[in-house]
């Protein structure tokens, strides 16, 4: 269990480093999906399993295939290198690392530890789908989140055909002689 | 006795784990052999028939042929990602397997969120294709790599969507759970009440597996191999691996969901413990309509994918949705 878990938080760290040092964009990328199937191993390794596959379907599957492609399409990814990463910025940057890691070692001293060991919080999908809903004794006030989240979505999808939509008249470009 | 020792925990899983990699490995062997004698008979000629009888040992022979040739890398290749992006497609597609039920008890991994798992392993197939695509640091893969994840990121979608009705129905995210519920001949299978999902799951699997008229991403036709250009020898192989992999999986799947499983189409038919054959004929059925499809229907235009997506599959989905969630509150006595 413990060479499981030496595992996997080498490989969420070392990806995690390797995002931040990497020069290639497209590399760090790659080193964040990486990360990401080391988070969902912890997942598994907590009793989990749904967890994390919906963070190998949301985070692997889907945030860094967009990133990727978001960059194939912006730029020429193969030849350009960012010397800079590192350097710019590092004041900002400091007092944003220090102020998490004050926030993180706030929650760790506060947060009552015991009975939080593997597998001891609500398992299953059921439990997880009653929560998500606010029934069957959950507070209620979780379903009216689960709807305002589903709104805010629906709206984030119109918004997005109405901003990438062609204006009328201006037809269809398909490549194709008509 | 020593079936008692097998069947102990670490024992049991490493065993299963070896019996999943020794048949997804050879799966793709019968299948690069049925994809020729298949497209062979429906062209009218013998296809493969020199090595062994009827041609059966030339699997072995291209096997064999692929380990002894060089693997060649272009030059400027991102040469880690070149050669990690076969692994990262083979893997996720040897993976799901685990969650495959081949008759009862015979499951390597029961999970209870098994659709959730193989929905998630196998979006990541599209991180490989993209890392095949880049890598080869050329203009033809990466133009199939960019047609590959938006293909693959676009189907997703209706491919989800497809399983809700099944899952509403049997009431359970695990695969053993929803064969179960369709027991007691054909006529209890999901692919009746679920016609019209049953048809929606079909295509995007295709495009899932990227099989004709899907193979936008590798389009020998137009950008000579896509993603898959610069490989050579087993990199290559690895390639081919992970999709007749996903190919066999995705019919897998579509047998567990809609077809049955491993139920007998009537009860009379039941074979106990050999009802693995049930499973293995109806996958096999399905893998050659993949493969007669192939031979029958050209490739689709980039944006008739798109419109067929997204204006046909995913609208399609959602009605039925409707009158499957309708139904099953008016009627809830028949469901």
């Amino acid at each position: 269990m413990i060479l499981a878990f030496a595992f996997l938080a080498g490989m969420t760290l070392v990806s995690a480093l390797g995002v931040v040092l990497s020069r290639n964009v497209v590399h760090s990328a790659l080193f964040m999906s990486g990360s990401f199937l080391g988070i969902a191993g912890f997942f598994v390794m907590l009793n989990a399993p749904a967890l994390a596959a919906f963070q190998v379907l949301i985070y692997v599957g889907a945030v860094t295939v967009v990133i990727l492609f978001g960059i194939m399409f912006t730029q020429r990814p193969q030849v350009r290198r960012y010397r800079t990463i590192i350097q710019r910025q590092h004041w900002p940057g400091f007092f944003v690392a220090v102020g998490i890691g004050a926030f993180l070692a706030y929650i760790v001293a506060i947060a009552d530890w015991t009975g939080t060991g593997p597998g001891n919080g609500p398992r299953g999908v059921d439990a997880l789908g009653n929560i998500l809903l606010g029934v069957n004794g959950a507070p209620p006030i979780f379903g009216l989140l689960f709807e305002v989240a589903s709104v805010l979505l629906l709206v984030a999808i119109v918004a997005a055909i109405v901003v990438s939509r062609r204006k009328t008249g201006e037809g269809v470009d398909r490549g194709v002689e008509e | 006795m020593s079936l008692d020792i097998l069947n102990q925990e670490p024992f049991r899983f490493l065993l299963s784990v070896g019996v999943i990699l020794f048949l997804v490995l050879n799966l793709a062997a019968v299948f690069t052999m049925a994809e020729r004698k298949v497209s062979a008979y429906i062209q009218l000629r013998y296809g493969p028939n020199r090595v062994g009888p009827r041609g059966l040992l030339q699997p072995a022979a291209d096997v064999f042929k692929l380990f002894t040739k060089e693997n060649l890398s272009p030059g400027r290749a991102d040469i880690w990602i070149f050669l990690a992006a076969p692994i990262a497609m083979f893997i996720p597609a040897a993976l799901v397997w685990l969650v495959v039920p081949f008759a009862p008890n015979a499951v390597v991994a029961d999970l209870n969120v098994a659709i959730v798992f193989f929905i998630a392993v196998t979006s990541i197939g599209a991180l490989g294709l993209i890392m095949a695509g880049y890598g080869s640091r050329s203009s033809f893969s990466l133009l199939g790599a960019l047609r590959g994840a938006a293909q693959m990121i676009s189907y997703e979608v209706p491919l989800i969507l497809s399983l809700l009705g099944v899952i509403m129905l049997s009431g359970s995210l695990s695969l053993v759970d929803v064969v179960e519920a369709q027991s007691g001949g054909f006529w209890h299978w999901y692919f009746l009440p679920q016609l019209p999902m049953f048809v929606v799951f079909y295509i995007s699997g295709l495009a899932e597996a990227r099989r004709v008229p899907f193979d936008l991403p590798e389009g020998e036709s137009e950008i000579v191999g896509g993603f898959m250009v610069e490989y050579s020898g087993m990199t290559w192989g690895l390639i081919q691996a992970a999709e007749f992999a996903s190919m066999g999986l995705i019919s897998a799947i579509t047998v567990t969901l809609f077809l049955g499983g491993w139920q007998p189409p009537f009860e009379f038919l039941d074979l106990g413990n050999f009802n693995w054959i049930w499973f293995g004929l109806k996958t096999a059925l399905l893998v050659f309509t993949f493969q007669w499809i192939r031979w029958s229907v050209p490739r689709l235009r980039m944006d008739q994918l798109m419109d067929l997506g997204w204006k046909v599959l995913v609208p399609v989905c959602l009605v039925w949705l409707f009158v499957t969630a309708g139904l099953m509150l008016l009627l809830p006595s028949v469901f």
